[in-house]
């Protein structure tokens, strides 16, 4: 199914944001680690003396290589800290992850400047102080700064991720309004709701007691489809008994050309949907399977309760290589309808949830959803 | 007035019938669920009127139509909800009422259909050839007409089809230029050549053609040719 403008939209503002992102990845690690050596330089340019043992030119490239380590070091950290999925973290894990790895990196970057600069290049040591001071004096500094990096790292991580997570609340509310101001535009048909008034008032002569009961469940059906659009989900077992009133009446409308089989397991009925979905697909299935075959036939509605999520199922008779879903997409509003109902499920259950439809028993069509189950359900 | 009522709905053509009882001049001759009765029942009862509904499973209210032999009866259109239907109804001045069905619309279509009645000759005596005042039904894309062959100016084939001419409309009929030859009053229309019908009351001017033929221009700028053979027909006929 084809995401819809609001799925795109979200798409290519995320593409938007991780360009900016490594923008400003690149800008804090050039101004900092510039910013680092620049001060350094200043400090040796102006208030070296003269008498110290190796000369300004050698003390400046042992600066840029110590701040090229640095800048290196940060740079192999930032990968890392993803793919530990430290940005997920409470702050009580994160901080002694925090110390320990600013203190491995700083010991290790300690160790390759000094052990190049005495080791290798066997530059002059200090007159004043011992080696082994210099050195835990250096990776106590490395240590601090390194602090520093992963705290202004994890901070604009905190800040991304909220407003991110306000990015997709409202857009999901938008997205709840639309599809309550599309309630009864679309999702119940207003040709189903004529055609039964029609039948209501043959009714009232025929059958008079069915009429009355007809009356209330298209209250029902209205009420409800007018009311659940405020909410993002519903209990399975509402959603059913609703699907149930609109199915007596296309009853009424179709009487035997229209059978019903319901497979409905007890556990399920308790779940959370989203309002409207099975409604959706039930009203798609009489459309394509019922009002189209002079024949008529049969739909199942089938739920289970499979492997943390819920999966709901309808078939009707029919095929999908002729399915006017697709052949006929100006007069169909039920296959918007559908992919109303995919978009609105991915952005409440995220991609573990889908809807499709695909090819069933021979001569029949299914569509199934599947929903996985919160936390409190699973 | 005989009048039959298609309706996929047993409850809707009920409905439509208790409302009908307060029209005494209405009789209801039948019914029928889906197209394939509609044709035998309008083969069996040949109706002065039909209440169509253009939703139903299969073949739709519209198709039933395009496939019916002309003449076809005086129709009136029901339909539930079908923004589609209506403004094509619309567009097209056609009789359509929306269910449920209100009785003073539905008075409003019967006055209207007996003003045109009273007009037409009666369907008893109805030659086997179809007369000026009879109606096609034909339909293009959004739009559909009901239109009396004597506003037709000119039938062109086009393969099992039929392209008609009238007004600024030229659209298909779902039948071929042959059968429509048997059908058509040759008092009135005329096979100008393979390909083309004409109706000898929209002919304008005639000019003599290359090795005897004619060219025959028509009100509305088209222009067909005869070969010698069909001018030597046309002036007979033309003569008497």
């Amino acid at each position: 199914m084809e995401p819809g403008p609001l799925t795109s939209v979200l798409l290519d503002d995320t593409v938007r944001r991780e360009r900016a992102k490594a923008r400003l990845y690149v800008l804090c690690q050039a101004g900092g680690w510039g910013f680092f050596l620049g001060f350094q330089a200043a400090i040796v340019l102006l208030f070296s003396h003269n008498d110290e043992p190796r000369d300004k030119t050698t003390t400046l490239s042992t600066l840029v290589m110590v701040s090229a380590m640095g800048l290196l070091l940060t740079h192999y950290l930032r990968p890392l800290i993803g793919r530990w999925g430290w940005k997920q973290l409470g702050w009580r894990a994160l901080v002694p992850r925090v110390l320990i790895t600013s203190a491995v990196i700083s010991l290790l970057w300690s160790t390759l400047g000094y052990g190049y600069s005495y080791g290798i290049l066997r530059l002059p040591g200090s007159p004043t102080y011992s080696l082994a001071l210099l050195f835990t004096l250096s990776s106590i500094d490395g240590m601090i700064l390194l602090i520093g990096w992963l705290c202004l790292y994890f901070f604009y991580h905190l800040f991304d991720s909220f407003n991110r997570l306000q990015i997709q609340q409202l857009s999901l509310a938008t997205h709840a309004k639309e599809a309550e101001l599309r309630a009864l535009k679309s999702q119940v048909n207003p040709h189903f709701i004529f055609n039964s008034l029609n039948s209501l008032r043959a009714l009232i002569e025929e059958d008079p007691a069915r009429a009355r009961q007809a009356v209330t469940q298209l209250a029902n059906l209205l009420r409800y489809s007018l009311q659940s659009g405020q909410l993002e989900t519903v209990p399975f077992e509402d959603e059913l008994r609703v699907v149930n009133d609109y199915l007596a009446l296309e009853q009424v409308r179709h009487e035997e050309r229209l059978r019903l089989r319901l497979d409905v397991a007890p556990e399920t009925l308790q779940l959370p949907i989203p309002p409207m979905l099975l409604q959706t697909l039930v009203e798609n299935a009489v459309k394509y399977g019922i009002s189209m075959r002079p024949e008529g036939g049969e739909i199942a509605i089938i739920a289970r309760r499979e492997n943390g999520s819920l999966r709901l199922q309808v078939t009707n008779p029919g095929a999908l290589e002729t399915d006017p879903v697709r052949l006929n997409p100006a007069g169909g509003s039920t296959g918007l309808g559908l992919a109303n109902a995919a978009n609105r499920l991915r952005l409440l259950f995220g991609d573990q949830a889908t809807l499709r439809l695909r090819p069933g028993l021979p001569g029949n069509v299914v569509a199934e959803a599947i929903i996985p189950l919160p936390v409190s359900h699973a | 007035m005989k009048a039959l009522l298609i309706d996929d709905e047993r409850l809707a053509r009920n409905e439509l019938r208790r409302l009908l009882a307060a029209f005494p001049d209405v009789v209801v001759a039948g019914e029928a669920a889906n197209a394939k009765q509609a044709r035998e029942q309008l083969a069996a009862l040949s109706p002065d009127l039909i209440f169509l509904d253009v939703q139903m499973p299969g073949e739709t209210g519209l198709d039933l139509l395009e496939s019916l032999e002309p003449p076809v009866p005086h129709v009136i259109f029901t339909t539930a909800y079908d923004e589609f239907a209506v403004k094509a109804f619309e567009l097209n001045a056609l009789d359509y009422l929306l269910k449920p069905v209100d009785p003073a619309r539905l008075a409003g279509a019967l006055d209207r259909l007996r003003s045109k009645l009273g007009t037409a000759p009666a369907p008893a005596e109805r030659p086997a050839k179809l007369a000026a005042e009879d109606k096609v039904f034909v339909r293009e894309g959004d739009r559909c007409w009901f239109v009396e062959l004597k506003s037709i100016r000119l039938l062109e084939s086009e393969g099992n089809y039929t392209r008609v001419h009238f007004d600024s409309a030229q659209p298909q009929l779902f039948r071929s230029l042959n059968a429509m030859e048997e059908r058509l009053d040759p008092k009135y229309f005329f096979r100008a050549n393979r390909r083309q019908i004409i109706n000898l009351a929209w002919i304008d001017k005639i000019e003599p053609w290359f090795s005897g033929g004619l060219l025959v221009h028509l009100k509305g700028g088209a222009k067909v040719e005869l070969s010698r053979r069909q001018a030597q027909e046309f002036r007979e006929k033309m003569s008497l």
